[in-house]
């Protein structure tokens, strides 16, 4: 190299570091306007939506919803994009608030981060009192920050053991019949081995390994696990103490103990197909399971870790995004959105319990006496993200901006657990990182 | 590099003029390379001293060196790092000479007069042309941990029965080298394929005198076909490394849906990708982006001291 361009090279260096602008750190975080109402403009036009996408029956009635209501009147044309549900919280929190679109579909949990990057904007003054007061309270309370709601849900989510009677039966499991006589973690351990002794591949267990652990999936479907314990993710602000409670370790060692039992699931029909006895999962596989099963489909609440058992909340729901500009148009197509007839097609197709009055008031599936009951029951017994009794069930995940990293690290301390590492120095590991996350960021305050 | 000096003294405006041109030519790369390489990188070095958040309300606070005392000294956080570090190493000690290797071995397989040869090269090119995560969504039904397992079922049938289900993905003993196994087939076709052209242009006269020298197969691959395809090879090698450091798609679709081990397979990629993305810890992904970049551009310079094309030919 002759020493000419070595002596541009590192001019160009020089004009490079100081071109850089530091100001530019703003596009990266801060900054943002801090304005979090949407303008109402005219109350017609186009709107643009955007929405996970789910299952395909889901995504159907959804894609209906938007046709009819296109349809209905001529004012409000609504654009509807679908984006893959793994990525979703992604794309959010990776498109800046002036890009968002009018509408946006958000999951429950991720509510907070986005009030607090002044993403969604507050929902009172462009839905209908009737809409607003139809909301079922555990939706309402899902969806509400320092009194403004930012977010209202079609339906409210709920997990449970789904077990296969046949099987059940034959090989002389016994297994509870509601809430108040639930079985213990131990009884369920020993459930879980007697069924794979009777069984061919030895597997008798589905935790939906498909989905993979160090994600969503394994925060809402795992954390009901620390709850049951005694523990908490999320403690007056800390992990520590809470996540790495002896009693939460010693829950996550049984629950390490089941991989053995457990079908990887690849093909997603372990239990529609009868290769396991038993499913851990949420309301969203009733229908594929009862169309396969038929009446030999029981509901089962969650095993109990000694503090009750207990079960995630909260769902996937609609807010308005901050940088709107036609909040009314927005207001207007959520309030078509959930009307009975839309909440009972998408409830019908995800098998979700109805997240308004009117809807849940009609659901075959939720009523007492119907197949879900027991979801209701749950639901019916809500503990809030703070306040985890031993007689309450249905818990929501901590509401807080910090939530992302909350479930980052207690997910992928779960899926380490879950692949054999050490459940005391995972958890620990995982509160730690969670404290300095908070100490980094003065506690996530919503201003 | 000195150059003998030239006879005459060489006037200095014709060569400033040269130089002028040159610069001319290669403004456009130029200016790319400074728009999406340079200026990126350089918000990178900016950004690990702050304490930045994605889409945080909070303005971005200077932070000094922390983001990489954490990273070197945070037990919590260097563990993994370092582990990445290695994970990414190893990656590319084991796929660089195997998968050129492979390349070489398939191009030269496939240069050859056959009926429907076209056929066959499009067959072992066609992984090229599938995206690396669809290719990791399938390889995730071959390596599956049941004993409906592709690879598992196979294993079985041909044990007549003494092969169980094994995880392949979830032990940390076979995790890496699923990775790579299933990197190396996706990847080959793409050096097969300008092997075979580096072996297309070498004269055929050249090989019908090695045979009138009487010359053996491996003789005539020693001393013609190698040194024809040297500038070639090394090309092929030095691009797989860069492209072995970004290693990312088949590790985080199979880490997000398909069992395998995180820690045994976290790349550095990965870890800034998830740092940044699902923690929105942008500070911390720059740094950990920056220290990357440091030790691929050592070990690029050092590969290019020790493999040096030839000029000469």
């Amino acid at each position: 190299m002759s020493s000419t361009t070595r002596r541009y090279r590192r001019m160009a260096c020089t004009g490079l570091a100081l071109v850089l602008p530091l100001a530019a750190l703003a596009a990266c975080g801060g900054g943002s306007g801090g304005d979090t109402s949407a303008d109402a403009g005219s109350g017609s036009g186009t709107i643009s939506v955007w929405a996970h996408q789910g299952q395909k029956s889901e995504d159907a009635a959804l894609q209906n919803a938007v046709k009819s209501f296109n349809s209905s009147q001529d004012k409000i044309k609504v654009e509807l994009k679908l984006i893959p549900g793994n990525d979703y919280t992604k794309t959010i929190t990776a498109t800046d608030a002036s890009k968002l679109p009018d509408v946006m579909e958000f999951d429950g949990p991720t509510m907070a981060n986005f009030v607090y990057n002044k993403k969604l904007a507050a929902i009172d003054d462009y839905v209908s009192v009737k809409t607003m007061s139809n909301a079922t309270p555990a939706a309402k309370a899902q969806g509400e920050i320092d009194g403004k709601h930012y977010g209202l849900g079609m339906y409210d989510s709920g997990l449970g053991i789904y077990g296969n009677k046949k099987l059940l039966d034959a090989a002389g499991v016994k297994y509870p019949t509601g809430l108040s006589d639930d079985w213990t973690a131990a009884e369920f351990t020993a459930a879980v081995q007697k069924l794979a002794a009777k069984d061919s591949d030895r597997k008798s267990l589905d935790l939906q390994e498909n989905n993979g652990y160090a994600n969503e999936w394994g925060t809402y479907g795992f954390a009901p696990v620390v709850w049951s314990a005694g523990g908490s993710l999320l403690k007056d602000g800390k992990a520590e103490g809470a996540l790495d409670a002896p009693a939460v370790v010693s829950a996550m060692k049984t629950f390490q103990s089941w991989k053995t039992y457990v079908d990887s699931n690849t093909d997603g029909n372990a239990f529609a197909k009868g290769r396991v006895a038993l499913s851990w999962v949420g309301h969203w596989m009733y229908p594929t399971y009862s169309e396969a099963l038929g009446d030999d489909l029981v509901v089962l609440p969650l095993p109990d870790f000694g503090n009750g058992p207990k079960t995630g909340q909260g769902s996937w729901a609609w807010g308005i995004g901050a940088g709107s500009k036609n909040g009314k148009a927005a207001g207007t197509f959520l309030d078509y959105l959930l009307d009975d007839a839309n909440v009972t097609a998408m409830t019908t197709a995800n098998g979700a319990p109805p997240a308004t009055r009117t809807a849940l008031a009609k659901s075959e599936l939720y009523k007492q006496g119907g197949p879900l009951q027991l979801y209701a029951d749950q639901l019916a017994k809500p503990c809030g993200d703070s306040d985890i009794t031993k007689t309450c069930v249905a818990v929501t995940r901590p509401l807080t901006a910090g939530y992302p990293t909350v479930t980052a690290k207690f997910s992928e301390a779960l899926n380490a657990v879950y692949g054999g590492a050490d459940p005391k120095s995972a958890l620990e590991k995982a509160a730690r990182a969670i404290d300095q996350d908070f100490s980094d960021n003065a506690g996530y305050k919503i201003q | 590099m000195t150059s003998a000096q030239p006879a005459r003294p060489a006037r200095s405006k014709p060569r400033n003029r040269d130089w002028l041109h040159g610069l001319l030519m290669s403004t456009p790369a130029v200016a790319g390379l400074i728009a999406f390489v340079g200026i990126p990188f350089g918000y990178a070095v900016v950004l690990s001293f702050y304490n930045v958040r994605l889409g945080s309300p909070l303005a971005p606070s200077f932070f000094g060196v922390e983001q990489y005392r954490r990273l070197f000294t945070d037990p919590d956080l260097s563990g993994p790092f370092l582990r990445a570090l290695l994970n990414n190493l190893t990656f590319a000690v084991v796929v660089v000479p195997l998968q050129t290797g492979l390349a070489l071995a398939l191009a030269i397989l496939l240069n050859r007069k056959l009926k429907a040869i076209g056929l066959f090269r499009s067959l072992f090119f066609m992984p090229v042309v599938f995206p690396m995560t669809l290719v990791a969504v399938i390889w995730r039904l071959i390596l599956a941990r049941s004993d409906q397992g592709l690879l598992n079922s196979a294993l079985h049938a041909v044990s007549f029965g003494n092969w169980g289900a094994f995880d392949w993905l979830g032990d940390a003993a076979t995790a890496m080298a699923s990775i790579i196994v299933l990197s190396v087939w996706q990847g080959v076709g793409f050096q097969m394929v300008i092997l075979l052209a580096g072996l297309q242009q070498i004269p055929g006269e050249l090989y019908e005198a090695a045979e009138l020298d009487r010359a053996s197969r491996w003789q005539q691959f020693r001393h013609v076909t190698l040194p024809g395809i040297r500038g070639t090879l090394v090309f092929v090698a030095m691009l797989t490394s860069v492209l072995a450091f970004r290693v990312f798609d088949q590790v985080y679709v199979l880490v997000h849906g398909g069992g395998l081990d995180e820690d045994a397979t976290r790349t550095v990629m990965y870890q800034a990708v998830t740092t940044a993305f699902d923690q929105n810890n942008i500070g911390q992904a720059s740094a950990i982006t920056v220290v990357f970049f440091l030790i691929v551009v050592a070990l690029t310079l050092i590969q290019r001291r020790v493999v040096r094309p030839d000029n000469e030919d």
